[in-house]
């Protein structure tokens, strides 16, 4: 398998097509098991944060048996009579699957599970979903599939026309510390959980589901706010309760259309999110906006008041949305 | 252990380097019957807002669409934020009145 590209520039992106391509399963040995004689050996997951980014992805073989005796005992195996063969179970040299830096981790993303069901409180009549969204300009989603895949499991993960999708749950999936792959650049899409509670007007949200959103969201590390250099950085600094109970956590929502303004409605309580809780309170500059995972969404960005328990788990979220004629849009120079 | 905690204080400068943000120009303020007679959807230009109402916080989004924010009083220290959206092409598309804010001094 050809070693993939890796660009050193902080928007390295690595094209994770090699590892995750139809072909890759049939034909890299480097993925599966191989029989070999000898001791059994097992290497778990190597992990080569940032400077493997920059400096290639490596394959790990195993090292301390060398290729030049590895062929060699390969091919005397060849000639050692049936019964001998079958006399000792083989020992297996697993070789272990190189992840990428900013791949979702299947781990993390149970955790995020586990979270909901921890405080399925915020919002009692909510369902968890996941739903990707477009981190890069010219970003398509049309055709995204997604596996969880570990050092020997592969599983199919269903996506709905709303790119949203249910994380199965397995165990051997977990003793494998799976991934969560897409069907390309790992960098081109942002994550988030989606907990809805049902019966809402059309578009509108609900407080408690977007809490609970911030808290499942933080744990599955779901956020990709950062250069992909050091998103594992970012990731390990996070921390899930000061994100989601202060002011300052600034954990970003997406609308479904470009927005224009939300209300907040709790009971009879009724008022207008601050213009400073939209659109990543508009401090974004060309430079910095790279970073932030709102790079194509900063129209439908907000900020919910997730700190602020004034308002209710109850408090529906309306949204009045630019809808700006298509002509306009189309006339523009 | 020194050098890893060098590596990652270097790591962190870098990474919150790279989320500079900039803060947003204190908002014009405005009086109602100014706005109501200025600021007309579908009529007024980006040129006429802001020759008669000044500059301020704005944001331009990639589909060329445009937001500005205006501060109109309503009570001792207190306003009330209104919001114009312009459309591709410069022309006010709509407004809102949003949340009463108090600006920070």
């Amino acid at each position: 398998m050809a070693r993939p590209n890796v660009q050193a520039s902080a928007r390295a992106i690595v094209s994770a097509d090699s590892r995750h391509s139809t072909s890759h399963a049939g034909g890299d040995k480097p993925r599966g098991t191989s029989h070999l004689p000898g001791p059994a050996l097992f290497f778990g997951p190597a992990r080569y944060f940032g400077m493997a980014r920059m400096f290639g992805h490596a394959r790990l073989l195993a090292p301390s048996i060398g290729l030049p005796a590895a062929l060699a005992t390969c091919l005397s195996l060849s000639t050692v009579p049936a019964h001998a063969q079958t006399a000792e179970p083989m020992p297996k040299v697993v070789i272990a699957r190189v992840k990428d830096p900013v791949d979702k981790s299947y781990r993390a993303m149970i955790k995020g599970m586990d979270r909901f069901e921890r405080e399925r409180a915020l919002a009692p009549q909510a369902s968890l979903r996941f739903r990707l969204w477009p981190r890069l300009p010219n970003a398509s989603l049309d055709g995204v599939t997604l596996r969880v895949a570990g050092d020997t499991l592969t599983l199919p993960v269903t996506i709905g026309a709303d790119y949203s999708f249910v994380l199965p749950r397995s165990e051997q999936a977990l003793r494998e510390d799976a991934a969560v792959l897409a069907n390309r650049k790992t960098a081109s899409l942002t994550w988030r959980a989606w907990v809805q509670t049902p019966g809402l007007p059309p578009g509108a949200r609900r407080l408690g589901d977007l809490r609970l959103e911030c808290r499942v969201g933080m744990d599955a590390r779901l956020i990709s706010n950062s250069a992909p250099l050091f998103g594992w950085l970012s990731n390990m600094l996070a921390n899930t309760e000061e994100t989601c109970t202060s002011p300052q956590g600034n954990y970003l929502f997406f609308a479904e259309r470009p927005i224009f303004g939300v209300t907040l409605r709790d009971g009879a309580r009724r008022e207008a999110l601050p213009f400073k809780l939209l659109y990543a309170s508009g401090e974004q500059t060309p430079q910095s906006l790279p970073f932030c995972d709102c790079q194509v969404l900063l129209d439908r960005s907000y900020y919910a008041p997730l700190w602020d328990r004034s308002w209710s788990d109850d408090t529906v979220l309306e949204f009045e949305y630019m809808d700006l004629p298509a002509a306009a849009l189309k006339a523009a120079p | 252990m020194r050098r890893g905690a060098a590596l990652l204080l270097a790591a962190a400068g870098l990474l919150s380097s790279g989320c500079a943000t900039r803060e947003p120009a204190p908002a014009a303020v405005v009086s109602e019957a100014r706005l109501q007679q200025t600021v007309l959807p579908g009529q007024t230009t980006r040129a006429q807002l802001l020759a008669a109402l000044g500059d301020g916080p704005a944001i331009r989004f990639d589909s060329g669409a445009e937001v500005r924010l205006f501060h109109v009083p309503e009570s001792v220290g207190a306003y009330r934020e209104f919001v114009v959206l312009l459309d591709p092409n410069g022309i006010v598309a709509k407004t809102r009145k949003g949340a009463l804010v108090t600006p920070p001094r």
